[in-house]
Order: C-alpha cells, then structure tokens, then sequence
C-alpha cells in the first residue's frame, strides 16, 4: 500500500503540468474566452457580468482547463484505494461487485413488512458477498419511544415504518432468515438502544451469537440539531452514543455502530458544502468523544459509516462525495487512524427526497435515475432509490420494484461499472471537488471554533434553514426551476396508486402489545426494568458501569417493549423539544 | 378580510421529522405581519390548549406522515366543544386526495399539498379569517 505518511513539503510537490504546457493551455483559454464574448454578447449576455453558480452558491467557469487543477497536489486527487482515498475507498470498485441495493422499508405489521423484503429480494436486491441487506425503518411510535396504546399513538402506528416494539415484534420480522446472512439496518430515531436490545435478545433466543450478528445502528443523536423530533440532549446524546460504540467495540466487531447522517441534513434544506461540513463536524465530535473513553481509532472508526443525499446539481453531487472522502481520511488521520477502513467514507446514497414532487410524479423516476447515475459515478457503497411516488405516500410494491430496477438498469445495462471514478481527472470535476472542499473546511472551521458539534446545534440550525428558504424563494421567484412545480405545469393529473397502511395494523399492534403484557412473567419484568433503571440512572449521573446496554437486552427478554425502555431513558436523561 | 395582527398557531407532532415545511411556513408569515406560534406537540389536544391560551386566529397542522386526521379529528371536535368554532383549521404537508373530503366535513377549510406556494396560504388566511370584533 503506496499510503504516504510523511508530511509533504511544497519542493516535495510533484507539480502535474509542465510550465510550458500550461503557458499553452492558458493562451488556449484566452482563445476560447474570445470566441465565448462573442456568443455571450449575441444572446444579449455582457460576459464581465456574467457567472454561473452551483447549487450551493459556488462560482462556476463554462469551460475548464488544466491551469484550473494545477494548484491541486497530486497525492490529493492520486488513486482509488490509496489515501487520500479521493477517487474512491478500494483499488477495484465495481469490477468485482458492485454497490448493495438498500432499498429503505418498513410499514404496517412487522410479517407486511417482511413480505415487502421478500418480495424485494425475489426481484434481485442484492447485499455485498451474497448477502441480502435489509434497510428497515421503525415506525413514528418506536421514534417517539412510546407503545402503539398511547394515546399520541393513534393514527401513526405502523406509519412511516414498521410496528416493531419488542422481541416478538422481532421474530415476526425475522423467523426463517439466517441472522448470520443478512446484514440488518435498524433505522430508528433515538430509540437506538432499546431496539438493539430486541435485535440482540432475538438473536439469543435464536442461537445466534452476537459477534455473528452483520447490521447497522443508527446512534445518531446529533441529528436533533437539525430534525424537529423530539430528543435527548446533545451531551446526552453523545454519551448514549459512545456506550453503543464501545460495547460493539468490545463484542460485536461486525457491528457498524454509528450513521453519519448527510441525507437528514440535505431534506432538511442543507447544501452539499453543508452537508459535508456538518457530517464531518459530527462524525469528529462523537470520534474524540470515543477517543476520551480510551477507545483506539483504528478500532472504532472502521465501524462508522455515512449517509448522503444524491440531489439535483449533477457535478457538485458527484464532487460533495469525492471532498467528503478526502476531508474524512485526512481528518482521520489527524486523530491517529492509520488503517485505511479507519479513513474511509463508507457511503450509503439515499437520493434526494426533497427535490421530487407530488405533481407528475413519474418525472421522479427521471430525477430519481440521473440522482442514482450521480451516484455510481461517484463510487457509492450501497444505493436507496426513492420510489417516484415519495411526494405522495410510502411506496406501493410496484413503485419500490421500479426503484430498484433504477439500481439494476444502471449495473447492468450502461457499462459504467467497467471504471473506477470515470470521472477522475475531468478539469471541471477536480476543481470543483476542491471548491467543496475548501468551502466546507471552513465552515467546519466555524462549528469547531463554537467548540464542537454537540455545541454547535443553533448555529447548524440556522445555517440548514437559512439554505432551505433561499432554496424555496428561488423556485417562488423563478430563479430555480423545478418541472410540474413552476414550469411545465399542467391541469392533466398523472393518476399513481397510492400505497395505504392495512387498516386493521393499528388495532392487531395495540392487541398484540396486551397479550404481551397479560402473558409475560410480572415479577421477572419488573426486577429487568429495575435493573434497567438502576443501570440509566447511574450512567446519566457519571457513574457509568456499562451495564446499561446488558440490561435492556435482559428486560426485552423478558418482555419489556420500546416504549417501556425509552420511558427510562427519558426519565434520567431528559426528553424535550430539540432547537 | 381581518384588521387586526393575525395570529397563527403552526404545529406538528414529535413524532414528526419533517419539518422543512412548516418552518419555512412559519418565516414566511411572520414576514408577511402576522403573529406565529410554533408547536411541536405529543397529543392533540395540547394543540386545542395552546390555541386557546394563546387566543390565535388560526391553527395550521403540516403532517408529511399521515396521523393528520387522528389528529384534527380530536382538534376540531374540541374546538366546539370548548365553544372556539371561530378558529380556522387548515393542514399542509402529505395529504391524500381522499382525505380531503373527510377533512372538510371535520371543518378543516383549508388543505395545502407538497409543492403548494406561500403566497397562496396567505392570501386563503385573509380571505378567510374574520374581522374581531
């Protein structure tokens, strides 16, 4: 591995142009700017004034040349598969196999969701190694940490996610798959930790040990700094998140415990300069808290991965990824990683939900294939295509089938998988993954100077807003054009069906949850959950004796539900409305 | 057309991630005079309190998730019962064409879809909350 650790001395730059070569190119530029003048000033255009931008704000050329990447070293744009990791994590990247489809699910009862992941799987999704990835969202009650009788419940059970609350939700959900073949993704809110509990004391009741055990937690607190849910605290957060990533550290090797969330931030309104900056800014605050637990980063970073939107600016999407790894691996390596799995961006894409529309929705499959294309160029690891009924509803199973023959069509059919980073080397795309870059170091300068990310939630709050109306004023002024929106809007209705939540779910979920608590054993429910408690109050109080995590799996396996654990949780480590 | 400061109540559940909306919704109605409330809420009826106690004009709901007619069902029954039938219920965010008639006969007036300007949520408050008097 050609990894280069000394520091480089500028005389050690080896510069990638020749001075005569350049002299060359820029006399060709002031040519080519001629001949642009003339066309510009036919269309009326005065070419001093005029400037194109990306969709984060960054100026853009109409044509590049190489005097436009001759600033950049060499070692930083280098090679796939050597730090810094650039053109893409692996020296192969989809000659051998290509990215995972994971596609998200989860709705209604725990068995209506896993025929979803059956059917899904029978139509060719497909994981790394023969493996099935399962993408599984819990439902608005799991998020909020109550049980479906609640009675904020009604109407949201099984909506948006999956009624999945305790172990037997589990076996529902899981019974007759190999946990040792599947790789799961937990998508929760902040009830991270008790559903990993059910996962695990599932996983006991089945045999399996957890060390077998391949999948995801979400552990992404840090999130209520731009999610309107409510949540713990931002120092709360952190704690609860580094407990996680130091018990998988310790048993669960395979464990991929934290998601770096971009996506959240690019639908709540963030650009990719933003969307890089604050998932660094993240992924940085909860890697030093790791640090200060004594946690090595060569053990615990391999484990982090990344969730990023694909959105509407084709290049600036491409180049937010390629920035997102170099700025990672160096970050990383600045706090002492030295594996290269300890440097790499491990990408799961989710294109962009926001920029699709209820009106015309078939154009989203248009939006959603040049997202997806976007995305393999830039050398994802696994893909969610959103369904072109987003705007509209979960998807039906006809839509979730079409975004994953989105996924398939581009794997199979357009021979992109033959390169790695096929764009590399483009004038334009190398320029522009360094203005990211640079903009996006400076604005995790800002939040690193407040003291951090989990000191930084107003500010992030505010920046993602702030982006957010410029978005929605420009589509209301025209200056943005979105298809169906302001422009090429008709009073013909595109008629799509439309996938509804079975109407009895809600009823059976509530049902269900009764003849649970009628037939679980009282006495030894109550003496787990006073473990439990005994176990949280201790780790809010600064008396952490890592019991908490052994604890819930105990209490689920005596049956103790999401809304019963995350009651404790909330108790001792305050609930409320987050910035 | 009212003449007096408008005031709104925006609101969403907890349980609610999506929320772009209705803050940018929020912004915006402030910017155009009026007074806003905004509420993140666990149960209906602390959406029929907070209306009261604040004494607002108008209650909008964004719900991108479904739950909403759980919700304005509780809402707007309340609101009669506690004898505020004056109050104007709109909702936004993902709503389904067949919820609408439902909506309606609850005595929400107003129901705004994705992609809906806020020009036009505007101009339906004005024309429809009533002068005070």
């Amino acid at each position: 591995m050609a990894e280069k650790t000394d520091t480089i001395t500028p005389q050690d730059v080896i510069p990638m142009f020749d001075p005569r070569f350049l002299a060359e190119t820029q006399r060709l530029e002031a040519q080519w700017r001629k001949e642009f003048n003339k066309i510009a000033a036919r269309f009326g255009v005065d070419p001093a004034t005029y400037q194109a931008y990306s969709h984060s704000g960054l100026p853009l050329k109409p044509v590049y040349f190489p005097q436009d990447v001759a600033h950049i070293a060499y070692e930083d744009i280098g090679s796939p598969g050597i730090f810094p990791y650039t053109r893409g994590l692996l020296a192969a990247q989809y000659q051998f196999m290509p990215w995972a489809n994971q596609p998200v699910m989860g709705y209604g009862l725990p068995e209506e969701t896993r025929e979803r992941m059956d059917y899904l799987r029978s139509q060719g999704m497909t994981g790394y190694f023969g493996k099935t990835f399962y993408n599984l969202v819990y439902d608005l009650v799991s998020h909020e940490g109550v049980d479906p009788d609640h009675p904020a419940a009604k109407g949201r059970v099984g909506q948006c996610g999956m009624a999945v609350y305790n172990r037997r939700d589990m076996a529902r959900l899981f019974d007759g798959l190999d946990l040792t073949q599947i790789n799961v993704v937990h998508i929760t809110g902040y009830e991270t930790l008790p559903v990993f509990a059910h996962y695990l004391a599932y996983a006991t009741q089945r045999g399996v040990p957890w060390n077998k055990l391949s999948g995801n937690t979400m552990n992404w607190y840090y999130q209520s700094a731009y999610c309107g849910m409510t949540t713990f605290p931002p120092q709360a957060g952190v704690d609860l998140a580094v407990e996680l990533i130091q018990f998988c550290n310790d048993q669960m090797p395979q464990w991929n415990t934290l998601n770096l969330f971009g996506y959240g931030m690019e639908e709540a309104g963030a650009t990719a300069i933003e969307e890089v900056a604050f998932s660094v800014a993240a992924g940085l605050d909860y890697a030093r808290a790791c640090i200060a637990q004594g946690l090595a980063p060569d053990n615990f970073l391999p484990r982090f991965g990344f969730q990023i939107a694909q959105a509407n600016d084709f290049f600036e999407e491409i180049a937010k990824v390629r920035a997102l790894r170099r700025m990672w691996a160096k970050a990383c390596k600045a706090l002492g990683a030295s594996k290269p799995s300890a440097m790499h961006v491990r990408i799961h894409t989710h294109t962009s939900g926001v920029v699709l529309t209820a009106q015309q929705p078939l154009n989203n499959l248009v939006r959603t294939t040049l997202h997806a294309l976007g995305a393999a160029l830039a050398g994802t690891q696994a893909m969610e295509v959103s369904a072109y009924d987003e705007a509209l509803a979960i998807p039906t199973e006809a839509s979730h089938t079409q975004a994953l023959r989105v996924q398939q069509i581009i794997q199979e059919e357009t021979n992109i998988t033959a390169v790695a980073d096929p764009l590399g080397g483009s004038y334009y795309l190398e320029a522009l993954t360094s203005q990211v870059e640079e903009a996006a170091g400076a604005l995790l300068a800002e939040v690193e100077r407040l003291g951090g990310y989990r000191h930084a939630h107003e500010f992030i709050r505010e920046r993602i807003e702030t982006s957010a109306q410029r978005w929605r004023d420009q589509i209301d002024t025209h200056e943005r054009i979105v298809v169906g929106i302001n422009q090429y809007v008709t009073d013909e209705v595109q008629k799509v069906e439309k996938f509804k939540v079975s109407a009895g779910a809600e009823q059976e979920a509530v049902r269900r949850l009764h003849i649970l608590r009628a037939e679980r054993d009282e006495s030894r429910w109550q003496a787990a959950m006073a473990e439990v408690d005994d176990a949280v109050a201790r780790f809010a109080h600064g008396e952490n004796d890592h019991r908490m995590i052994p604890a819930m799996v105990a209490a689920s396996q005596a049956d103790a539900t999401t809304g019963e654990l995350m009651a404790v949780l909330k108790r001792h480590l305050g609930w409320r409305s987050p910035v | 057309m009212a003449s007096h400061t408008i005031r709104v109540l925006l609101c969403k559940t907890t349980m609610e991630s999506h929320d772009r909306g209705v803050r940018f919704l929020a912004t915006k109605l402030r910017d155009a005079g009026m007074e806003v409330i905004y509420l993140n809420f666990l149960e209906p009826v602390e959406v029929v309190d907070t209306a009261i106690e604040e004494d607002v004009d108008v209650i909008g709901l964004s719900s991108s998730v479904e739950g909403h007619l759980a919700v304005l069902e509780t809402v707007t029954r309340q609101l009669q019962m506690r004898g505020h039938r004056r109050v104007l219920v709109m909702v936004g965010g993902v709503i389904p064409e067949e919820d609408i008639a439902p909506l309606q006969a609850m005595g929400v007036q107003g129901v705004f879809g994705p992609g809906s300007y806020v020009s036009d949520i505007i101009q339906f408050i004005h024309d429809h909350v009533p002068a005070r008097v």
